[in-house]
């Protein structure tokens, strides 16, 4: 992934990515929380 | 006699008056290097906005949000559906188009165009409801000025969804030239990649 922004194609992927890459920072954080 | 086929080389190469055609390099074509540093230069400014609400929150440690006020977090995590599904619908107009099919590409932008108002006018409504405005506090301002610094990103991003959508109904567009939907619908990824970390910054974590 050189460049996500290349075309729609990639730009679309990179969000799916973002998406993922997110839901698992914050479910990181909010099971963090939770516990200490 | 050389200075005079020096300047009618020169001027072979050249037929046309004005400047001569712009440098641009094989890998990238101008119109997408041209939207790739404008969502850079974008980034750096939410990067601005979000500088001042983790100083308001780290750096100072104030609470959030303020004593005395509520976010909206059910209502939003349904907007943001209504977000991120209109990057699927735009994605749907995208390929449709590369593969000649001219429903897929109508009912894709037109339905990402219709979602993208939905969400806007939601965002609006929850402004109107929230109960307090961005004068009120440090809080209050930087919520506003990050959502609304979206928001306008949103209506950009729908005027540029409603001349592809016009065009589209036009019959403009072909498999193989389609930059003119490509183009806005990277900007568009851009500003629903951008809403996440909106969303999840302001009100989920």
């Amino acid at each position: 992934m050189l460049n996500p922004l290349r075309t729609e194609e990639e730009a679309f992927r990179f969000l799916l990515y973002a998406i993922a890459v997110i839901t698992v920072i914050v479910a990181i954080i909010l099971i963090a929380r939770a516990i200490f | 006699m050389e200075a005079a086929s020096i300047a009618h080389a020169v001027h072979g190469e050249h037929d046309h008056h004005g400047p001569p055609p712009a440098n641009h390099s094989s890998r990238v074509e101008p119109q997408l290097l041209g939207m790739l540093l404008f969502i850079i230069s974008e980034i750096m400014v939410f990067g601005a906005f979000f500088t001042a609400y983790f100083f308001i929150r780290v750096a100072n440690g104030d609470p959030w949000p303020a004593h005395g006020t509520t976010l909206p977090v059910l209502p939003t995590l349904f907007n943001t559906f209504i977000l991120v599904s209109s990057s699927f619908t735009m994605h749907w107009a995208q390929t449709g188009i590369k593969n000649g099919n001219r429903f897929a590409l109508k009912a894709g932008i037109l339905t990402t165009f219709l979602l993208g108002c939905t969400f806007l006018f939601l965002q609006i409504n929850e402004y109107a409801n929230i109960g307090f405005a961005p004068q009120n506090g440090a809080q209050q301002t930087i919520f506003y000025s990050l959502t609304g610094l979206h928001g306008a990103h949103v209506t950009i991003g729908l005027i540029l969804l409603l001349l592809v959508c016009v065009r589209a109904f036009r019959g403009h567009y072909t498999p193989e030239e389609h930059r003119g939907v490509e183009i806005p619908g990277i900007y568009w990824h851009f500003v629903d990649v951008m809403w996440i970390v909106v969303f999840v910054t302001v009100y989920v974590i």
